[in-house]
Order: C-alpha cells, then sequence, then structure tokens
C-alpha cells in the first residue's frame, strides 16, 4: 500500500464533497415568503400517531393532518366540523351522524363512516373519555357510506364533549387500515383529512417538519371559532423548526429566521418585548395547573390528616413565583378544578385563605401520628417547575420536622418510578409534582388526575367511594349548570380527604413577528389555518 | 503494512461489538423506560405496561440482547421507538450536517494553530509568544455556548453578517453552506486550536534546539524554510496525534455546537434518542461511534509514515 500525502487530501476532498453532496431538504428557500411560515413548537414531534401518544406536539400534528367529527368552539362547547347532520333519539341513547360532503383522504379517495366508526374505537381505547362512552356503547356502526350510528345502552350526557375533546389524545378521524392498528402500537400512515399535508419528502425527523396546503380540503362555511367552524389555510407551508436551545429560538425570532415561537421562557419576556417586530399572544387561554400528588398507599400519607397537612404546608405563590416570575402569568388558585374553568368553584376551601400556615401544618402531621418516617420527594431537575416545587416542598417539609428528602433524577425516571406501588424504600415514593393543562382539569372523567379509584385510578391512588359517586353523576348531568353543582360536591368531598394538592395556575405567550396574524387561541391545540403573513 | 491494517480493521468490529454490549446493559440497567414517556402523564400503569410488551422490553434481557445483536449482524440497526424511521436511515440524514461541521472546525482549527503554534515557538517569550498562548488559555477555558452567543449576538444579530442558527447542505451552494458553519465551527474550533496550538509549540520547541536546524540556518535556509520544512515536519508526529484526538473528541465536542446552532447533526440526535429513552438509535449511534474512533485512531497511525519516512521503513 502506498499512501501519499496527495492521496490522503484527495481522499479528505471527497469526503467533504460526499458530505454536502447527500439529499437535502429545499424547504429553506421559502424562509422569508409571505405563505411560508416557520415555527418553533414546544418540543420535537417524537410520533406522528395522536391516538398511540398523549404528546401535545403529536396532537398539534394531528390538528394539521386530520379532522374530528366534533370540535370545540370559542366556548368549549361542541360543535360539528367533520359531520353534517346530527340527531339523538327521543330516548336518547341513539346517536346519528351523517358526514358533509366533500371528505376526502389526501390520496384521494372518499371519508366513509367505516373509517370513522374504526377511528372512534381507536381513540376509544386510549381515552379517557372515550372509554367512558365506549363503556356505554351497545353498538357503533357505519349505517351506509356517510352516517354513523353510535347506539348507547343508557343516555349518557357527554358523547359530543368526548369526541370533540381538545384533549389529547384527541378524537381524530383516520382513513380505516390506520384506524384498525393496534391502539398500543403506531400507525404508518401519514394521510389524513385535514387542512394540511405533511410534507415527508422535505421532513427531517428531529429537525423540521414540513407540512403544505392540502388545496382538496373543503372548509365549513362558518367563521373559525376555537376549534370549530371554518378552517380555512392562508399558507403555502408551515415548517416546524426543532431549535432545542431557547436562546437560539430567540435570536432566529428577533432575527427574522423564524416567524412564531410557542413556549419562550418567561425570563426572556422583556427581551421580546423590547423588540419592536415581535408580539405576545396567550395560545391557551385555560394555561396549566400544578398538581401535588401524594401516595396514599403508603406511610405517611396513607392517613388523611397527612394529606390535610400539605394543604396548610403550600405557598402556591411562592412555587408560581419561584419558576414564573411574574405575576401577570400566574394566579394561585384553590379549586380542584383549576383556576378560572367552567368547574372552578370556591366549596371548602377555607384551608386557601390561612395557607401557607406551617404551625398547622404541623400540628396536622402530629395528629397523624407521623413517627419520623421518610418521604421522598421526586424531583425533575430536566423540568424547573417540576424542580423548583420540589425543592422547596422539601424545604418547608424540612422546616416543621418532617424527615423529607429529594430523589434527583429526569423526568424520564420519574415517569417510571412514580408507577412503582411499593414503599420508598423498595424504589416508590411519596410526592411528585406535575402539571395539567387547564382544559382538562374542567372534565373529572378525561382528566384522570381527578379520579379517586385507589390502585385503578392515576399514581398516588386516592380512593373515595363518595366521590367517585359524584364524579360518575357527574358524567351523567344533562347541563353544565347541574354539572358545575355536582362539582361543587366533588370538591367539598375532595378538599376533606385530599386527593392531590393544587400549586396554581399559569398561561404562557407565545411570541410572534408582528407581520403574522390570525392565530387562535385555544388550549392544548395551536391551530394553523386562518394564520397568514403580511 | 496490509496485514497491520486488516488487523486494525479486524479490531474494529471487536470494539464496535464490546461497546454494544456495555452500551445496551447500560440503557437497559438505567432507571427510566420509553414506554413511560410514549403512554404520556395521563398514562395509567396497565397502559405503561401494555406499551412495554409491545415494545418487547418485558421480555428478559438476554433475549433483548440477542435478537438486536442479531439484527445489527444482519446491517439493520433497527427502528426509532419513537419515528419508526430506520436508525441507519435516521443517522445517515444527520451525518452530512455532523461531517461538514467537523471538517470546517478541523480545518479552521488546524490552521490557524499549526501556524500559530510554529509562530509561538519561533518567537517563545516574545509579545506574538504571549498573545498567541493568551488566546490558547481562553480557547481552553470559555464553553463552547458561551462564545457561541457572544458570536451571534455580534455576527447575526448585530451586523447581520451570518445566519443565527440551521444548516445549509453543500448542493444548495458554497456560500450557503459555509456561511451557516463559519459561527459554530468558530465556537467549536476555538478549543481544539487551544489544544493543537499549544502542541505544536511545545513540539516545534523542541525540534528548534536539534543540531539539524544549527545546520539549515548555518546552509542560509530562510526562516520560513526553517520553520515549516525542517522544524515543522519533525515535530509532525504528536501534532498529528493531537489532531487525531481532537478529531474524535470533536463527535462529543458537536452535541453542545449542534444544539446551541441547531444543526441538525449526529449529535442532536444522540442528545434527543437518550432524553427520549429511544434505546436502538442510541445503540446504533454508540456502536457506530466507537468504530469511527478506531478507524480514525488507524488513520492517524497511518499518517506518522507520511509525515516521518524513518516510521515508514
Amino acid at each position: 500500500m502506498n499512501i501519499t500525502r496527495r492521496s490522503v487530501i484527495g481522499g479528505a476532498a471527497a469526503g467533504a464533497a460526499a458530505a454536502g453532496l447527500a439529499p437535502a431538504p429545499s424547504a429553506r428557500a421559502a424562509a422569508t415568503a409571505k405563505t411560508t411560515l416557520h415555527a418553533v413548537m414546544q418540543g420535537d414531534l417524537r410520533s406522528f400517531d395522536p391516538i398511540w401518544t398523549t404528546a401535545n406536539i403529536s396532537a398539534y400534528y394531528g390538528a394539521m393532518v386530520y379532522d374530528t367529527l366534533f370540535s370545540i368552539d370559542a366556548k368549549f362547547q361542541p360543535q360539528p366540523e367533520m359531520v353534517g347532520k346530527w340527531n339523538l333519539s327521543d330516548d336518547k341513547k341513539t346517536y346519528t351522524f351523517e358526514l358533509r360532503d366533500g371528505l376526502m383522504w389526501q390520496d384521494g379517495t372518499p371519508v366513509t363512516a367505516a373509517d370513522c366508526v374504526a377511528s372512534i374505537r381507536r381513540w376509544g381505547a386510549r381515552n379517557a373519555g372515550g372509554q367512558a362512552v365506549l363503556a356505554r356503547t351497545k353498538d357503533l356502526s357505519a349505517k351506509d357510506d356517510k352516517t354513523i350510528v353510535l347506539a348507547l345502552k343508557e343516555p349518557f350526557g357527554l358523547v359530543l364533549t368526548a369526541l370533540a375533546t381538545a384533549s389529547t389524545p384527541n378524537c381524530f378521524m383516520m382513513p380505516k387500515k390506520d384506524a384498525e392498528t393496534d391502539p398500543f402500537q403506531q400507525i404508518t400512515g401519514r394521510i389524513g383529512s385535514g387542512p394540511f399535508t405533511f410534507n415527508q419528502k422535505l421532513t427531517r425527523p428531529g429537525s423540521r417538519y414540513v407540512f403544505d396546503k392540502w388545496d382538496k380540503y373543503v372548509p365549513r362555511k362558518e367563521a373559525p371559532s376555537g376549534l370549530a367552524g371554518g378552517k380555512v389555510v392562508h399558507l403555502d407551508q408551515v415548517i416546524w423548526e426543532n431549535i432545542a436551545d431557547e436562546q437560539t429560538a430567540l435570536a432566529a425570532l428577533g432575527a427574522g429566521e423564524i416567524d412564531f415561537y410557542e413556549l419562550p421562557p418567561l425570563d426572556l419576556l422583556p427581551q421580546l418585548r423590547a423588540n419592536p417586530d415581535v408580539k405576545l399572544q396567550v395560545m391557551n387561554p385555560t394555561g396549566n395547573d400544578g398538581l401535588m400528588r401524594l401516595n396514599c398507599l403508603h406511610a405517611p400519607f396513607n392517613n388523611v390528616k397527612a394529606r390535610q397537612a400539605m394543604l396548610y404546608l403550600i405557598d402556591q405563590k411562592a412555587i408560581l413565583n419561584a419558576s414564573f416570575g411574574d405575576p401577570k402569568f400566574y394566579h394561585p388558585g384553590p379549586s380542584l378544578f383549576g383556576y378560572g374553568t367552567t368547574m372552578s368553584n370556591d366549596a371548602n376551601t377555607a384551608w386557601f385563605k390561612q395557607a401557607p400556615d406551617l404551625a398547622k401544618a404541623k400540628q396536622l402531621f402530629h395528629e397523624s401520628g407521623y413517627k419520623g418516617e421518610k418521604v421522598v420527594v421526586l424531583d425533575p431537575t430536566d423540568f424547573a417547575f417540576m424542580n423548583n416545587s420540589a425543592q422547596l416542598i422539601v424545604g418547608w417539609l424540612q422546616k416543621i420536622g418532617v424527615n423529607a428528602e429529594l430523589a434527583s433524577m429526569t423526568w424520564g425516571e420519574v415517569v417510571t418510578r412514580r408507577a412503582s406501588m411499593k414503599p420508598d424504600d423498595q424504589g416508590g415514593w411519596d410526592i411528585f409534582v406535575t402539571y395539567s393543562g387547564g382544559y382538562d382539569m374542567s372534565d373529572p372523567i378525561t382528566q384522570i388526575a381527578l379520579s379517586a379509584n385507589g390502585k385503578k385510578g392515576w399514581f398516588g391512588w386516592p380512593e373515595n367511594a363518595q366521590y367517585e359517586k359524584l364524579r360518575n353523576q357527574w358524567a351523567e348531568a344533562a347541563t353544565v349548570a347541574e354539572q358545575q353543582a355536582i362539582a361543587r360536591k366533588m370538591q367539598a368531598v375532595a378538599w376533606d380527604f385530599v386527593p392531590m394538592v393544587m400549586l396554581g395556575s399559569w398561561t404562557q405567550p407565545a411570541a410572534m413577528r408582528k407581520n403574522v396574524h390570525g392565530f387562535i387561541s385555544v388550549p392544548d391545540v395551536i391551530p394553523f389555518w386562518n394564520v397568514s403573513k403580511s | 503494512m496490509g496485514v497491520y491494517i486488516a488487523g486494525r480493521l479486524a479490531s474494529t468490529f471487536v470494539v464496535m461489538a464490546i461497546v454494544g454490549l456495555i452500551v445496551f446493559l447500560l440503557l437497559h440497567l438505567a432507571p427510566g423506560s420509553p414506554a413511560a414517556i410514549i403512554a404520556g402523564d395521563n398514562a395509567t400503569p396497565a397502559q405503561i405496561t401494555a406499551i412495554n410488551h409491545q415494545l418487547g422490553l418485558d421480555r428478559p434481557l438476554p433475549v433483548q440482547f440477542l435478537v438486536w445483536a442479531g439484527q445489527v449482524l444482519r446491517g439493520n440497526f433497527g427502528t426509532s421507538i419513537f419515528s419508526g424511521e430506520p436508525v441507519m436511515r435516521l443517522i445517515l440524514q444527520r451525518l452530512p450536517a455532523t461531517l461538514s461541521l467537523s471538517l470546517v472546525t478541523i480545518a479552521f482549527a488546524g490552521t490557524i494553530a499549526v501556524i500559530g503554534g510554529v509562530l509561538a515557538a519561533w518567537r517563545a517569550g516574545g509579545v506574538l509568544d504571549r498573545i498567541l498562548m493568551g488566546v490558547a488559555a481562553l480557547g481552553f477555558s470559555v464553553p463552547v455556548f458561551v462564545v457561541g452567543y457572544l458570536l451571534i449576538y455580534l455576527f447575526a444579530i448585530t451586523l447581520h453578517w451570518l445566519p443565527v442558527q440551521g444548516y445549509m447542505p453543500l448542493r444548495r451552494g458554497f456560500w450557503p453552506w459555509f456561511s451557516h458553519l463559519i459561527l459554530p465551527a468558530l465556537s467549536l474550533g476555538l478549543a481544539y486550536l487551544a489544544l493543537i496550538a499549544r502542541i505544536t509549540r511545545a513540539s516545534v520547541l523542541e525540534v528548534l534546539a536539534e543540531d539539524y536546524m544549527r545546520t539549515a540556518r548555518a546552509k542560509g535556509a530562510t526562516p520560513a524554510s526553517q520553520l515549516f520544512h525542517h522544524a515543522l515536519r519533525n515535530a509532525g508526529v504528536p501534532i498529528a496525534t493531537v489532531i487525531g484526538i481532537g478529531v474524535a473528541l470533536l463527535i462529543s465536542g458537536v452535541v453542545l455546537t449542534e444544539t446551541v446552532f441547531n444543526i441538525p447533526g449526529v449529535g442532536r440526535l444522540t442528545v434527543d434518542a437518550i432524553t427520549n429513552r429511544d434505546y436502538p438509535i442510541i445503540q446504533g449511534i454508540m456502536v457506530i461511534f466507537a468504530g469511527a474512533y478506531v478507524v480514525v485512531n488507524l488513520l492517524v497511525d497511518l499518517s506518522y509514515s507520511l509525515i516521518d519516512p524513518r516510521i515508514r521503513r
């Protein structure tokens, strides 16, 4: 073998050329075009199956590519979307939905009732609201190509609300061959009937996701309202750029390289406000609610007094201030149903006016018979809100003499460990902090954190038969007013047995260039229809 | 030489196999599960168990390892748990950006560092030496992301000369490609520049004291000829070694740079995969990187014979 300098340099040059000559996207050519919008979303689009995962970003993808039978409007009321006509039988047990004209999958085939039946079944296996509907369903079938019949065993007032839900997984309609996929396996199809098509050729997973306007989409005639109404697309292309670094995303927005930044960190808002080319808009008006889950299976929180002590221990303002700084964007609140939702109320909230009251918390811990057991607080250091809150909670617990300790880990480890029902010395836990979308907190059926059915329920496993009876009554209520009355009773019971502790709510504005118009603020989804650039 | 190269290449596969086993064990024994991440925040334990079963993560570890190793031996690194894309396709999609960044960085850092190191040695103790070594010390001490943000602020936001972020393939034109790599390469290259410059200075200083350098001066060789023809060539072996180490270190160095400058390279892919516990991607990247390390070391060893004819003999 004869190696010379020239051959080495030649080889290196050839390698460099080969590296650059690999196939590449051409989407960036349109970076400044008025019909192309570059957006930085809340995270990477890891899965293209919005039923398989509950990740919000996958629901955003779903809202681009797929459509729903019903959608919530600006007042959170369900309105027909893919459905043209519908009716409910006099005995309130049989729904008949007729698909509107012109609905077509993006491969050119018509949307049929059979596609929708399969889609509802798959969604119903993964969504709590869907499970509630299917559990009461006697028959779900396609009467003909355009008509779906849903026959219930008993009247159930939440059918349309569930079908229209903005909570993940949303009830997106998919072609039958995709919808018949096991709900615990991902679909491979990328074909929907929504206002955008997914451009797989230009997409680079982990880096950039490209959506094109679908010219054959037929929007409803009504004006857009929430997720309902006419989904009229003004842009030719939407590109989601996955910029992981917040400072870089901010600089790119300032330089006009991107048009929309969904979740700029709140501590950078002063910089954004100072930029005359940038404006802010709260996209999710119901925001998020912080939740503290207590492990009700083991000491000390298997004793209700210890759980009640936590109500008095927590200083919501301090928790929110530690993570969100600007009081304009956070709201302390005592309601089990979050802040400002349709079900929020003030029943049995005297403790909130008194909290924080460390002496009272100490007294309640003492009354619980606390014997110095270790209290393990899971601390996901990769999520600022959870990390900050966990540290404050441990500090307060230690102040009142509780043997509390932080277990630092990643959020990925928290989601594994919180599933353990063992005591904390065998890999279990006592406290973890998380949050929920505010919109979800208004629905105790779809929001599993609002259940109290013991080991069948959510992490922490609180159990209370009276509360569960009320929760079932809520599901059967015919009107919102009736639901609100039951919600008050549920909360009155809840703050006695304390299934969890609320940590307050917050909203986070999106930042966008001033030439971007028409974003509709709705919970849990970012719609790109109705958006334009000037 | 042929037998030597074949032997070294064969050892690549052994290293890749050992790394594969270690990475597999580390990932599967560490806390955290992709099923819990996939299932989402509202999932019940039963749903997480069902997803674990679908992914085959509830099977005994030796079975999981043998299934994966069997796939790799057939050239199949599996598919991403999240996106469902083949791992090899994902890596190949990201490789051009990482290779471009690495090559530009090494070209920039290597050229400036070698020239700077030689000049610093030539004027050892003087102003030029102090300035060059001061810059080198700065390169070592300032983190990549600090340099990155400062460069973005100056050249992209204030002066509007260069883009803030992103990557443009070479087939879209040399300047679009190069302009997107200048700031990342400067940020990343500063540390390598410092490392290579200091080694070059030390090596050249040692050579300058040799008898043959006195002979070169005595026969009337110009300073440039003395430094770059006689001194640098004889000081080349340690410099090549450190450049080789630099290339290997770049694989980890690009992770931060790719994040700060939003370059869709293998580094970003690795970080995202680790965050998501996307086992097939992490395993695939680690095995391939292990092979790349061995090959880079082999190339460095081979370069010795180019630099120093005595080694060839």
